[in-house]
């Protein structure tokens, strides 16, 4: 049945994604809900938020709150908070609640930078979607409220669009800048002011899917080239690290945010493997998707998949490893966070830290 | 500018009232603070007996979550658990679901796919439900009496409605009338109890089981010990329930008015003289008297031996544990305790121990860890020697200090007695947060029923 779950547990939405991107940028994030959609954020699909402070807040909607519409009431309190902390901007996070009750974002954000002074943005998640539509859309508002002025290019100076726990599978993008000296982690190890120079890098790395609009608004308002890579998994030192020694002349299946296992596509291709097959529970843009590629909705898409397509080699979340029976025997271990909350360093964020 | 978190001294709140608190501590009146101190206080789900574990009580039974995936997402926490793997399920709604509700149309048939896919028969089916059917008004009941006659077997609505959390009926009144509707009448035992309030039973060595059979009680029964729907079911023949968690008197009202089991409520204390008195208060209703001057020592000499080795030492009491707060800090202050912090919600009902602790501790400070100037809290501002509480101790992370806050409870003087064991053992290695949390039961292994 469409939507019916056996075996996994819903994917991260989208304003965990939208979350994610804001998370270090020194922001107050007010997630529009009654409590719920923010302790799932906070405990469990922020794994940072235990190791850094951040102005996270939930509005604390009530039934009343909701089916009145107090907007007042939320701006109010979103004024007071401001008017306690050093936030550079804030930011209205959408959950279910304000999908149901059509709340009106752009009168809202109007009304809190009225009130508090603040410049405020509003992301319409819904709680609906999954977290890579909502970090989309949180990237794109980011830049295009904020990075509007023209600076010189820094040579060397590279933009990173993409990089979020949720996409990377990590609390630290310092693998990536390892990769790519001299990068900029838009929301990952850099700041809001990174925000408002990003006309000054010479390109911008997209990372993740998620990336891509910012960087298409990056290109068309300053024309700053892109690319769609990960270097984390370039290479054939990327593949030791995988354990994906040796994959000559195997049939390859790669599950995973469609940037990293398109990259990771091209470095086992250059290893002699037969065939690789990417496939994903989340975008997938028409830029790498090549014939055979596969977008994942129903448990069910995954046991077929992996039942009639004869791989030998399965690279993937282990999460995943129950749908797919007694077929690829060759399981290699590549955890996405956005799936099952398990960090690629093996480790799983649990409420008050440490892995569990 | 620099930015503090914003306390209140228990006196200054005394003298204000309790309907006129500070803003800062009324949660209605300004953004939530998330805070990494208090997540399950926060997120239902995502530890401790939230709706969907609270949900699963019944032995046997599995849970479909109707909702987005966003409601849904943070359960695995929960499946990973032992006695929870393979036990909840999820019809994920998108927009459309949102706008037109055809998604109550396929949760029968979704019931009877996870039916035909488990091995073993569940004794009940539990849907779960989110703000979005509060929000479009789903009549839940009519849909789960769909659901049992495609699979006949009880099927039942349980509301995760963070909306309401602050209402009449908040999410976790509801689910434990949910859970206790399922009781049928049976014929009364004169002998039989049942222990409401708890999703975990209480510690093993607690002396209120044995004040019962003392009465002549031979079957105390706790949902959390009846290892079948068979056993669950007997608490239908219950002579009385005692209640233990305000949050479950709804449930005993219910049982009160479908099955005739009338009910008594007890209050969770941890001063000694209060227990005292609630048991004599509890023995005249039943025309009887406890025998407590055994268990009224042993806690006595508990605390009297804390002291000798840790006497003047200082607290900060939180909120997530097996507590009230403002009456753990009152107990702590008339044993010879300095409390310094309390972070805590006050409510109509825990107003009184405010007073009290204003009265033996005026300047003890109150935080709300719901509210946003908390982000700024600095333990070096107020150094304790103990924090109690997962809260205040993630608060006070140098301090010594116990979580409290297992599934098994702590209650009455053998809650008392183990506090204070535990505490003393935890003083042996102050500062030191991987010492022994708490000695509090063995996870009720041990069925009474």
């Amino acid at each position: 049945m469409r939507g019916l779950r056996m075996y996994l547990t819903p994917f991260a939405p989208d304003q965990s994604g939208a979350v994610s991107v804001l998370f270090e940028l020194g922001g107050i994030i007010v997630i529009c809900d009654a409590g719920g959609c923010t302790g799932n954020v906070c405990g469990f699909d922020e794994p940072r938020w235990h190791a850094m402070r951040s102005a996270v807040f939930s509005a604390g909607l009530r039934d009343m709150d909701a089916i009145l519409g107090r907007d007042d009431k939320l701006v109010a309190s979103l004024a007071d908070a401001a008017s306690k902390m050093d936030a550079r901007f804030a930011a209205v996070v959408g959950t279910p609640v304000p999908a149901v009750i059509a709340t009106d974002y752009r009168a809202l954000s109007r009304m809190s930078e009225r009130k508090s002074g603040l410049a405020t943005i509003c992301i319409d998640t819904s709680g609906t979607r999954l977290y890579d539509d909502g970090a989309r859309k949180a990237y794109r508002v980011l830049f295009d409220r904020f990075a509007t002025e023209q600076q010189p290019v820094e040579p060397g100076r590279i933009g990173v669009l993409g990089a979020n726990p949720l996409d990377l599978s990590c609390t630290s993008a310092d693998e990536l800048r390892a990769a790519l000296p001299g990068a900029v982690c838009y929301g990952m190890g850099s700041g809001f002011d990174d925000v408002l120079r990003a006309s000054s890098v010479e390109r911008n790395v997209v990372v993740a899917p998620s990336g891509l609009a910012a960087a298409q608004l990056l290109e068309e308002r300053f024309g700053t080239p892109y690319e769609l890579a990960d270097p984390r998994f370039a290479g054939e030192e990327a593949l030791a690290k995988l354990g994906l020694d040796d994959v000559r002349d195997k049939r390859v299946l790669v599950v995973q945010q469609q940037v990293s296992a398109h990259t990771l596509r091209e470095s086992l291709r250059a290893q002699g493997a037969a065939s690789v097959t990417c496939a994903t529970w989340f975008m997938q843009l028409d830029e790498l998707r090549e014939e055979g590629d596969v977008r994942l909705a129903e448990e069910d898409d995954f046991a077929e998949l992996v039942r009639e397509g004869g791989f030998d080699v399965l690279v993937g979340d282990p999460a995943l490893w129950p749908l797919a029976g007694d077929f690829a025997p060759e399981r290699v271990s590549l955890p996405h966070f956005a799936l099952s909350g398990t960090l690629q360093d093996g480790s799983s964020y649990a409420p008050h830290g440490g892995a569990r | 500018m620099e930015h503090v978190a914003r306390a209140f001294t228990a006196a200054e709140l005394v003298q204000r009232g309790l309907d006129d608190l500070p803003d800062e501590l009324v949660s209605g009146r300004h953004l939530i603070y998330s805070s990494p101190a208090t997540l399950a206080f926060n997120s239902p789900g995502a530890e401790g007996f939230g709706v969907k574990r609270a949900g699963l009580a019944i032995p046997g039974s599995v849970m479909l979550v109707v909702a987005p995936g966003c409601c849904g997402r943070n359960t695995s926490l929960i499946s990973d658990l032992p006695g929870y793997e393979g036990r909840f399920f999820y019809l994920t709604m998108d927009e459309t679901d949102i706008v037109t509700g055809r998604h109550l149309a396929r949760i029968p048939q979704a019931v009877e796919e996870c039916v035909a896919h488990l091995a073993v028969k569940p004794s009940v089916f539990m849907i779960c439900i989110t703000c979005v059917d509060a929000l479009l008004g789903t009549d839940m009941e009519r849909v789960c009496r769909r659901a049992e006659e495609r699979v006949g077997l009880p099927v039942r609505p349980c509301y995760m409605y963070a909306l309401t959390r602050e209402g009449r009926r908040p999410p976790m009144v509801h689910v434990r009338q949910s859970l206790y509707s399922l009781l049928e009448p049976k014929p009364k035992r004169s002998t039989s109890v049942n222990l409401l309030g708890f999703f975990a039973p209480l510690v093993d060595d607690c002396e209120l089981y044995r004040y019962l059979a003392d009465l002549g009680v031979k079957r105390v029964r706790e949902v959390s010990r009846c290892e079948s729907f068979d056993e669950f079911e007997a608490m239908a023949e219950a002579n009385f329930n005692l209640v233990l968690h305000p949050e479950a008197r709804f449930a005993a009202a219910d049982l009160e008015k479908r099955l005739q089991i009338p009910s008594i409520e007890l209050t969770r204390l941890y001063q000694l003289d209060r227990i005292r008195r609630q048991y004599q208060a509890l023995g005249q209703v039943l025309g009887a008297s406890f025998d407590d001057k055994d268990d009224y020592a042993a806690a006595r000499a508990a605390i009297d031996a804390f002291a000798a080795a840790q006497g003047g030492a200082s607290f900060a009491v939180g909120e997530c544990l097996n507590a009230d707060p403002f009456e753990l800090a009152v107990a702590l202050v008339s044993y010879g305790f300095a409390v310094r912090e309390v972070f805590g919600t006050i409510t109509a009902e825990n107003f009184v121990f405010v007073r009290h602790l204003a009265e033996a501790s005026p300047e003890t400070q109150v935080y709300s860890n719901m509210e946003p100037t908390m982000i700024h809290y600095d333990a070096s501002d107020c150094p304790v020697d103990f924090a109690l509480g997962k809260d205040a101790r993630w608060y006070h992370p140098d301090a010594a200090g116990l979580d409290w806050n297992s599934d098994v409870q702590p209650y009455g003087y053998a809650g008392v007695r183990r506090l204070f064991e535990a505490l003393l053992e935890v003083a042996g290695g102050a500062g030191d947060k991987n010492a022994p949390a708490e000695t509090c039961g063995d996870d009720g292994k041990e069925v009474l029923a």
